[in-house]
C-alpha cells in the first residue's frame, strides 16, 4: 500500500456567523491516492466545496477547525500538515503548487482585463524560477493540450473573447500548467451544454493518464461521478455518510441516502420508472439534527427509528474499505 | 386528427442588431422556419443546447418575442387567435390563456412581496376576482394544489428553499386558470431530489387540470421522463420531432444521437461512449448555409453545405430534417 496523497482526518469546520457557529464539515475523513479520482457528491449545502477549500486553506477569514482536525499532504517524500500552514509563502507549497483548483464558472475566474496567455505566465513565473519566453511556451503548450485551436491566437486574447467551453478549457490549461500533484474540480461541467461536457470529461480522463495526477472531483451529477472516478464519497449535511468504489457506490448503494439520491434520478434505460424524490429538505446547518443527520429524511429507518433520532451511527466498513454511517448497516451497534 | 392546441407555421423570430451605419444590418436568427403542433393536453418537450433558441421558440408561442414570418395559431375551442396579428384586447385575454413558469426561483419573485400577493398578483392585474374574499379563496385553493401551508402564504419568498420556491412560482402561473403553460428550464437549478419532486407536481397537476405544456430543457433525461412528445432544437430549427418513446428507439438524426451519447450513463462500466462531436454551436447572426449542423456533423457531405434538409415525416408523426436519415440509420 503506497502511501496516500492526502489524507483528510476528523475534518470539522464551523463557521462563526451572527447566528452562532455554523458546522459545514463534521467529522470527514477520506484519503486520495497517487492517480486517484474521487468524487465528492451531494446536495447543495451539504459541505462539498468547504471540504475542497479546506484543502487548500481557502475557507474564509471566519471558518474554524477543530482541534482533531488533520490535513496530510504528501509529495516528493515529504509530509506537509496542511492546516498549520499559516504563512502565505508555506501556503504556496499547497496553492498552485502541489494543488491547483477549476471552478464552475470559467468566466468568474479569469480577470476580464487581462489577456489569458497574461494570467498563465503570471502563475507560472510565481510558482517557479522561469523566463517569461519559458512560461510563453509552457503556457501555448498546455493551450494545444487541452484542445485549443489557434493557441498562440487565443493566448492573447481576453476571457470574454472565449465560449464556455473553450474558458473551461482553458481554466484546465492554466491550473495544470504547474503540475499538481491533486487537481480539484469544483463542478467543472456544471455550467455546459452535454455534448461540451462530454469533450471536457474525455479530456481530463486522458491528462489523469498523461500526468498522472489525483484529482479531487466535486459534482452533484451521478452520471458524471460515475463517467469519471475510481472511488466516490456521498455528503449529506457536512457528513460523509457512504464512500466506496463506483461501482459499490453506484451499483449496491449502502446508505439510504446515496438509494434515495439514485431513486431520483431519471434514468434513459427505463423510461416507465417512477422518479422518487428524497421527502423534504435539506435542514439548516444551524439546526442539526441529533442521532444520524438524515433521520428527518430517511424513508427506511422503520423499527430503528428511535436509534436513529438520538445515536450517531459509527462507521461500518465492508468489503475493498466500503464506508457507510448507517445503523441499517449496523444492527448490532458494535464497532 | 386530434385536437391541436398551439402551433407554429414556418415561424421565424429575427433580433436586428445595431449596424454599422452602411450595408445590411446584422440578424440574430433565433428561430428559423419551425413548424412545430402541440396537442391539447399534452406535455411536450423541447430540447436543444444554449443557443439553440429554444427559449426564444417559447416566447414566440406566449407572444413575448416578435414573430418575424409565419404565424403561431392558437385555439383552444373558445378562442382562436393568430399570435402575429393578435389585437390589444385580444393579447389581454391571451395572457391569461397562457402562462409561463421561469427557470430561476430566487430571481422571479420578488422578495417584498409575501408569498400570497405574489399568488394573487395576476388576479388582481387581470380583474378576475371581484373581492378580496374571492381572491383569498382562489389563492388558498391554487396553493394547496402546488403544496404550499396556509401559514407559508404570510412569509416573504426569503424563507423558503429552492424547491418551495418553484412551486410558489408554479402557483402563481397557475392562478389564473391558464390552458397553456411553458416551463423554461424549470427544475435545471435544482437539486435532483428536489427536481424528482417538481416534475412529479408538473406531471400532476397536467393530469388532473389537462393543462397543456411546452417543457423546455436542455436535459434531454428529464425530457424523455416527463413528456410524451420531444422536439430537438439545433441553432433556431427543430431537426428532429417524435412521440418520446419514438425518437428513442428509431432515432434519425445524427445530432439527436450524439445528444442521447453524450449524456452520461449512470454505469461506470460504460464509459467513454460519448460520439464525440467536434467544435461548439456556431452564431445564430451567420449560421451556415444548408443544413446548420454540418459544420459539426461527422457525415456531413457537400449537398449539406449547400441545400437546406427537408422536413420530412419519417413514420407517423416522427420528422426530421436530415438529407441522409436512411442511409445514417
Amino acid at each position: 500500500m503506497t502511501n496516500p496523497l492526502i489524507s483528510v482526518e476528523n475534518l470539522t469546520l464551523r463557521f462563526k456567523t451572527d447566528e452562532g457557529l455554523v458546522t459545514a464539515v463534521n467529522d470527514v475523513s477520506f484519503e486520495i491516492a497517487p492517480g486517484e479520482v474521487l468524487g465528492l457528491v451531494g446536495e447543495s449545502g451539504s459541505g462539498k466545496s468547504v471540504t475542497a477549500k479546506a484543502l487548500m486553506m481557502l475557507n474564509a477569514e471566519n471558518s474554524v477547525y477543530d482541534a482533531g482536525s488533520k490535513i496530510t499532504l504528501n509529495v516528493d517524500g515529504k509530509q506537509h500538515d496542511v492546516l498549520s500552514l499559516r504563512r502565505p509563502a508555506e501556503q504556496m507549497v499547497i496553492r498552485g503548487g502541489a494543488i491547483s483548483m477549476i471552478f464552475q464558472e470559467p468566466m468568474a475566474s479569469f480577470a476580464p482585463a487581462i489577456t489569458i496567455g497574461e494570467q498563465m505566465v503570471e502563475q507560472l513565473m510565481i510558482h517557479s524560477p522561469m523566463t517569461r519566453a519559458e512560461a510563453r511556451d509552457i503556457s501555448i503548450e498546455m493551450l494545444t493540450r487541452v484542445g485549443i485551436p489557434e493557441p498562440t491566437q487565443r493566448f492573447g486574447q481576453y476571457a470574454f473573447e472565449f465560449s464556455g467551453g473553450m474558458r473551461q478549457r482553458a481554466m484546465i490549461a492554466m491550473a495544470l500548467s504547474t503540475k499538481p500533484r491533486l487537481l480539484i474540480a469544483d463542478e467543472p461541467t456544471t455550467a455546459l451544454d452535454v455534448t461540451i461536457q462530454a469533450q471536457v470529461l474525455e479530456l481530463m480522463r486522458d491528462l489523469v493518464d498523461d500526468f498522472h495526477m489525483s484529482i479531487l472531483f466535486i459534482t452533484h451529477d451521478l452520471g458524471v461521478i460515475a463517467q469519471t472516478a475510481d472511488r466516490v464519497a456521498v455528503m449529506y449535511l457536512g457528513n460523509l455518510v457512504e464512500t466506496g468504489t463506483v461501482r459499490q457506490v453506484i451499483n449496491s448503494p449502502a446508505h439510504p441516502y446515496t438509494r434515495g439520491l439514485l431513486n431520483s434520478l431519471p434514468k434513459l434505460d427505463d423510461l416507465e420508472a417512477p422518479l422518487t424524490p428524497v421527502p423534504g429538505d435539506i435542514p439548516s446547518p444551524l439546526d442539526r439534527p441529533t442521532g444520524c443527520v438524515f433521520h428527518t429524511r430517511c424513508v427506511e429507518s422503520g423499527d430503528i427509528a428511535e436509534r436513529c433520532r438520538t445515536e450517531i451511527p459509527i462507521t461500518t466498513i465492508g468489503a475493498d474499505n466500503h464506508r457507510v454511517d448507517c445503523h441499517l448497516a449496523n444492527p448490532g451497534g458494535q464497532a | 386528427m386530434s385536437d391541436i392546441l398551439i402551433r407554429a407555421n414556418n415561424l421565424s423570430v429575427h433580433f436586428p442588431l445595431r449596424g454599422l451605419g452602411f450595408g445590411e444590418r446584422p440578424v440574430v436568427r433565433a428561430c428559423e422556419g419551425i413548424n412545430i403542433e402541440i396537442e391539447k393536453g399534452s406535455f411536450f418537450g423541447l430540447v436543444g443546447e444554449s443557443g439553440s433558441g429554444k427559449t426564444t421558440l417559447g416566447r414566440a408561442m406566449l407572444k413575448a418575442a416578435p414573430i418575424s414570418k409565419g404565424e403561431v395559431l392558437y385555439s383552444d375551442g373558445e378562442v382562436n387567435y393568430s399570435l402575429g396579428e393578435i389585437q390589444k384586447d385580444e393579447l389581454k385575454d391571451y395572457r391569461k390563456r397562457a402562462q409561463l413558469i421561469f427557470q430561476d426561483p430566487y430571481a422571479a419573485l420578488s422578495p417584498r412581496m409575501t408569498v400570497r400577493d405574489i399568488i394573487a398578483e395576476p388576479l388582481e392585474v387581470m380583474k378576475l376576482t371581484s373581492s378580496r374574499e374571492e381572491t383569498d379563496a382562489r389563492v388558498r385553493e391554487i396553493a394547496a394544489m402546488c403544496r404550499l401551508n396556509l401559514e407559508h402564504l404570510r412569509r416573504f419568498p426569503h424563507a423558503f428553499s429552492g424547491g418551495q420556491r418553484q412551486r410558489i412560482s408554479i402557483a402563481r402561473a397557475l392562478v389564473s386558470g391558464p390552458r397553456f403553460i411553458v416551463a423554461d428550464e424549470s427544475v435545471a437549478a435544482l437539486d435532483v431530489s428536489i427536481q424528482a419532486d417538481v416534475l412529479n407536481l408538473l406531471n400532476k397537476i397536467q393530469a388532473e387540470s389537462g393543462i397543456t405544456f411546452l417543457f423546455i430543457s436542455h436535459d434531454l433525461s428529464v425530457i424523455a421522463h416527463t413528456c410524451d412528445f420531444v422536439a430537438v432544437m439545433y441553432l433556431g430549427q427543430i431537426v428532429e420531432a417524435a412521440p418520446t418513446r419514438k425518437l428513442f428507439s428509431e432515432t434519425w438524426h445524427p445530432y439527436t444521437r450524439a445528444l442521447l451519447s453524450a449524456i452520461p450513463s449512470l454505469d461506470p462500466d460504460v464509459r467513454g461512449h460519448a460520439q464525440k462531436l467536434e467544435g461548439e454551436i456556431p452564431s445564430p447572426i451567420n449560421p451556415p448555409p444548408g443544413c446548420r449542423f454540418n459544420t459539426r456533423c461527422p457525415h456531413a457531405q457537400d449537398r449539406c453545405r449547400s441545400e437546406v434538409p427537408a422536413w420530412r415525416e419519417m413514420s407517423t408523426s416522427h420528422h426530421v430534417a436530415c438529407h441522409f436519415a436512411e442511409e445514417l440509420a
